[in-house]
This record gives structure tokens, C-alpha cells and sequence, in this order.
């Protein structure tokens, strides 16, 4: 098996004091016969952050949320749960843990409520008190009582991020969880999460879509066929695809200055634009420099990265985003 | 655990099955006392078939032949609820659910399998508490005396041995078919697998019992020959009676002893228990291996 090349990492600090670490794999790889799942997968996700794991379907994120789940045994590697490795000490890290993962299923002759007191069983008494709390928080208390086979894709989704709140998790994983929903319901889940970060849980969240992540995460992995390309903040993702565009009175003279300048990255020409790829802040200083050259603005605009660009810089795809 | 059990007969007796399963086991049971014991000895012409319609329905003779059917046709009865019971977590995923929130792959099959025997215990005891009335009923229609003091009669003691035998003797073809359901993920496997099991397992012990050669020590190897054992041991007295189950009447001369077929039957369990849970331990559960 050919050794594969450590993903790159985008700005992430050099490493986290281990209790700061809520997540992390080591090598975690799964095989099917001849097929690798999964490559040797190094995530780290960090206390009180959402994670965006991101990759086109089939790249293997559901492989490496079941293998952090337990549900399926790695071919190599192990992860670590809040610092328990899970080869050991498994069903005590799970406790501390809530998922929503594909396929999420319910009994259906049962009602919301009662799908519930089945999962809060396993949890204790403090999980049974919780059931109000969590049908309130994911709006199904009026339909508590009715079977969970009446609900729609949208209300089931809710009722699986209800069971995997009920113990209070330290961590919430999620597969792709606005998978099969309306926009509108699409939109909802994400405030939900959103919300669920900004109360202090971290979470760990699969997605296929670039939109998604990108409003609701603090970091990214994106992962391709198996391999964790990259992974970072993503405020410092999108900061990398950020560029000063402007029209100036003499676009090769313009070019000539700005690669004078050690802290201008790239220049590079659109049509009678420039873009110029510079921090923001020194937007000015730019100006000046150009000024003292006889060169004027006409225009002078930042564009805003995006997590698109950055995605298909680095899986090479040519366009992902649904 | 207590709480995980409530919450597997919560998941149980919200479906039809359980209730169906005992609606056939009733229907056995007045079958075996009205059919197979009343009417035959009102309608005996002679002595023989008259004691055997007797020794079918009235009280305390009845108890064998409950307990007998009982066994034969609770270990299919059983067998449907356990394979349903398990194969229908994987078709709805929620063995995934349970899995991912922290139970043990064998903590989750032993709840399977307690609340399954629980909800089973409940089922098979009402019906022969049924079976019981109906005979107490058709006792008192015939003039019978209601006593345990019958020549070979049992005690209370007795009584309570030969239920406990009977459930024996389901036990590990319960087991076969919570096995066989865990390994294929279906229930009609499991279903199917234990009926045939049972009717080829007593067609196989009837032939055996006719050849000589190694034959004999085969047949005290299989699990019906050693629980016939067991039901041997709750006949009261020398008399026969009519029981609709496939196999032959239980006679004790042809039989191991009880405490061996015990061990025997013992000894399946813990085999059939090792290889299911070694199976499920080493399983992966993908979505498309119950995710719904």
C-alpha cells in the first residue's frame, strides 16, 4: 500500500493541549476487500468548535463516522474519544457522545415521545427528565404523542437530533444531517445547529455541501476518496481566497508595481481588472504605492473568499456545491 | 438493566405478534383439551381410548400433555417472536441506534434475548394457565375429581419441576432461531430455519430410533431426543395421552436420563450463545446492514 502524502493544514494551531481534544483519529483507515474506504484518516476536533467534514458523497464520511461510532471495525488506526482510546474504552466514550447518523431510524408503531424513553433508557433517570426538553428544543412537542411513522423526513431528522441530545453529550455528531430535507427545513436544522455551537457543544458535522459548512462551521476537513485533503479554520480558508480586485488608468504598469511588493502574493489580470492577492488591510498602502507611480484607481473592491474556491483548489473538482 | 428491559417490552407489546402468538397457543390448547381429550373419551368406544381421552384432558394428567404440545409447538412460537423480535431492529436500523449511544454489542443482544424469554415466559405461561381452566372446566363437565392425588400424581413441587422442564426444553431452539436470525438478519430465516429444523430434527430422531450401529449414539446427540427426556420425566403414571406435537410419545426406557439430556441440552445453549455472540461481536454495522 503506497504511502500517502499527510494532508495539509491550513492554518491549525501546531497542536492542542489534549483536553482541549474532543476527537481525534490516528491512521483510522477501512478497507472492503480491494477497496479503500478510508485512508489512514488524522482529524483533531477541538472542545467547543463545529467541525465541517466535508467531501462529495462516496468520499467516505459515513465510513469514518461509523468507525467513530463503533458500528464498523477499522481495518487500521484507532481514534481517540475525549481522550479514551476507542479500541478500549468504547461504550464509555459513547456515553458522552450524541449522533445522528445515516439512515436514522426510529420504531415506528412508537410515538416521538416513546422512541424517546426507549433511547433515554439507556442513558438513566436524568435523560428520562431531559424528553420535555429536547421535544421543546427541536419543536416536536405538539406532535410528541402521535406515531413517528405520520411525521415527516423533516420532523424524524428533528426527533434523531432530540434522541442524541437527551444525555446532554459533550459531542454531537451529525451525518449529514440536512439530508432530505426542504430548504426550509434545511435552514432550521442549521440555525439549530448553529445554536447548539454557540451553547459551547461541540460538534462534528458531515456534509456534502460547501454552503452548509461554511455558515455553521469553525473548522473544515475536506475528505476525497478516502484522504483528508486539508483541514483548518475555515474563517482562515476563506481569508486565503481573499483578493483586492480594482481597475486601475494603466493595468501594466499597475502589474509591474504590485509585484514590487513583498507582501502582494499574486497579481493576476481579468479582463481590464486586477486581481491582487494582498491582505485587505493594506489596501491603502496599495493605493500609495500606485499613486507615487502615476497610477490611479478607478475601482477598488475586496472580494470575499469562498469555501467553494478553496474546495475545488484543493480536490479539483469542478463544481460540488448542490 | 431493569430500565433497558422495560424499554425492549415497551418496543414489544406495542406490536401484534406477541398477542397473536398467543391466540394460536390458546387455540392449541383447547384443541388438545376438547378435540384431542373431551370429545374423544365422551365418543371411546373402549377402555384404551377412553383412559387416553381422560389422561388428555382431565386435571392433573392434562398438565403433560400442555406441557408436551406446549414445548413442541412454544419452540416455534417462540422461535417467530425471538427471529421478529431481532430481525426487525435491523430493518428499521434501530440496532445502529442503540450501538452508537453506547450499549454493548453483547449488552444489547443479552436485553434482546432477556426481554424476548420475558415477553415469551408471560406468553406460554397464560396459555397453559388457559389450558389449565379449560381442563378444570372439562374435569368438572365429566365428573373427574380436581386432586394431584392420583396414582403417580405430582406435588406442587412436581408441578412447578414439569413447566420448568417444558421451558427447558425450549430454550435452545429459541436459541437456534435467535442465532439463526442474528447471522442471516431476517426473520423469515429465522422462521424457516427453526421449523424446518424442528420437523427434520423429529423425522431424523424416528428413522435413527429404527437402525442399529451408530445410530442410537447419534440420536441421544440431537436436542429433540434429549428434551423428549425431559417430558418423559413429567408423565405422570404409566398412561398416554394425546398431544399434537411431531414426535413420539416420550417413553423413559428409550431415554437418557433427565439430569444428562439437561447437561446435553446445556451444553447447545452455550454453543448456539457463542457463536451468535461471537458473530454479532465481530460484525460491522453499515447503513446498509440496518440503517433504515
Amino acid at each position: 500500500m503506497a504511502q500517502a502524502a499527510p494532508p495539509a493544514t491550513a492554518g491549525r494551531p501546531a497542536a492542542a493541549p489534549a483536553g482541549d481534544v474532543v476527537l481525534r483519529t490516528f491512521g483510522l483507515s477501512k478497507r472492503y476487500g480491494r477497496r479503500l474506504a478510508l485512508d489512514r484518516l488524522d482529524l483533531e476536533v477541538r472542545r467547543g468548535r463545529i467541525y465541517g467534514f466535508l467531501g462529495p458523497n462516496g468520499a467516505g464520511k459515513t465510513t469514518a463516522i461509523s468507525l467513530l461510532l463503533g458500528l464498523l471495525h477499522p481495518s487500521g488506526g484507532h481514534a481517540e474519544l475525549f481522550g479514551l482510546d476507542s479500541r478500549t474504552h468504547l461504550p464509555a466514550a459513547l456515553r458522552r457522545v450524541g449522533a445522528v447518523v445515516e439512515g436514522q431510524a426510529y420504531y415506528p408503531l412508537l410515538s416521538g415521545r416513546e422512541n424517546l424513553q426507549i433511547w433515554a433508557a439507556l442513558y438513566g433517570d436524568r435523560a428520562e427528565r431531559r424528553i420535555d426538553q429536547v421535544l421543546d428544543l427541536v419543536g416536536l412537542t405538539t406532535r410528541a404523542r402521535d406515531r413517528v411513522r405520520t411525521y415527516s423526513q423533516g420532523m424524524k431528522q428533528r426527533l434523531g437530533l432530540a434522541a442524541a441530545l437527551l444525555h446532554d453529550p459533550e459531542l454531537l455528531v451529525l451525518d449529514e444531517p440536512t439530508n432530505g430535507l426542504d430548504p426550509a427545513g434545511m435552514r432550521e436544522f442549521r440555525d439549530l445547529i448553529k445554536e447548539l455551537g454557540r451553547a459551547g457543544r461541540t460538534v462534528f458535522v458531515s456534509s456534502h455541501l460547501l454552503g452548509e459548512v461554511e455558515q455553521i462551521c469553525d473548522d473544515v476537513g475536506i475528505v476525497k476518496e478516502g484522504r483528508l485533503l486539508t483541514e483548518g479554520p475555515v474563517a482562515e480558508l476563506l481569508r486565503r481566497g481573499e483578493a483586492l480586485e480594482m481597475q486601475v488608468t494603466d493595468t501594466d504598469a499597475a502589474v509591474a508595481v504590485l509585484r514590487g511588493l513583498d507582501w502582494v502574493r499574486a497579481v493576476t489580470c481579468e479582463d481590464d481588472r486586477l486581481l491582487v492577492d494582498a491582505p485587505r488591510e493594506r489596501a491603502a498602502e496599495l493605493s500609495r504605492a500606485l499613486a507615487e507611480r502615476q497610477i490611479y484607481l478607478s475601482e477598488l473592491r475586496p472580494r470575499e473568499g469562498s469555501l467553494e474556491d478553496f474546495f475545488l483548489e484543493v480536490t479539483g473538482e469542478e463544481s460540488s456545491d448542490d | 438493566m431493569t430500565s433497558l428491559l422495560r424499554a425492549e417490552l415497551l418496543k414489544i407489546r406495542k406490536r401484534w405478534l406477541p398477542y397473536i402468538l398467543f391466540l394460536v397457543m390458546v387455540a392449541g390448547v383447547s384443541v388438545i383439551v376438547w378435540l384431542g381429550g373431551y370429545a374423544e373419551w365422551r365418543q371411546s368406544q373402549d377402555f384404551e381410548t377412553e383412559r387416553l381421552g381422560l389422561h388428555t384432558f382431565a386435571f392433573p394428567w392434562s398438565l403433560v400433555a400442555l406441557l408436551d404440545s406446549g414445548q413442541f409447538w412454544g419452540s416455534f412460537l417462540v422461535g417467530i417472536l425471538v427471529a421478529s423480535a431481532v430481525a426487525t431492529e435491523y430493518n428499521w436500523g434501530t440496532v445502529r441506534q442503540a450501538l452508537i449511544r453506547g450499549q454493548t454489542r453483547s449488552q444489547y443482544l443479552t436485553v434482546k434475548l432477556l426481554g424476548a424469554a420475558l415477553l415469551s415466559a408471560i406468553i406460554l405461561l397464560a396459555a397453559l394457565a388457559v389450558g389449565v381452566a379449560l381442563s378444570l372446566l372439562a374435569s368438572a363437565l365429566a365428573d373427574q375429581p380436581v386432586t394431584l392425588d392420583v396414582p403417580g400424581g405430582p406435588s406442587p413441587f412436581e408441578v412447578v419441576l414439569s413447566v420448568l422442564r417444558a421451558g427447558y426444553g425450549i430454550l435452545p431452539y429459541a436459541l437456534l432461531a435467535f442465532g439463526l436470525t442474528v447471522i442471516s438478519r431476517s426473520t423469515a430465516m429465522g422462521v424457516a430455519g427453526i421449523l424446518v429444523f424442528l420437523i427434520g430434527e423429529a423425522i431424523l430422531i424416528t428413522i435413527l430410533g429404527g437402525l442399529g450401529g451408530p445410530a442410537p449414539t447419534i440420536r441421544a446427540a440431537l436436542i429433540g431426543h434429549n428434551v423428549s427426556a425431559l417430558l418423559a420425566a413429567n408423565v405422570i403414571g404409566p398412561g398416554e395421552y394425546n398431544a399434537i406435537a411431531f414426535r413420539e410419545f416420550p417413553v423413559a426406557s428409550e431415554l437418557p436420563a433427565p439430569a444428562t439430556a439437561a447437561l446435553v441440552i446445556a451444553l447447545y445453549c452455550a454453543a448456539l450463545l457463542a457463536i451468535t455472540y461471537a458473530i454479532f461481536q465481530r460484525r460491522d454495522l453499515g447503513v446498509e446492514a440496518g440503517g433504515g
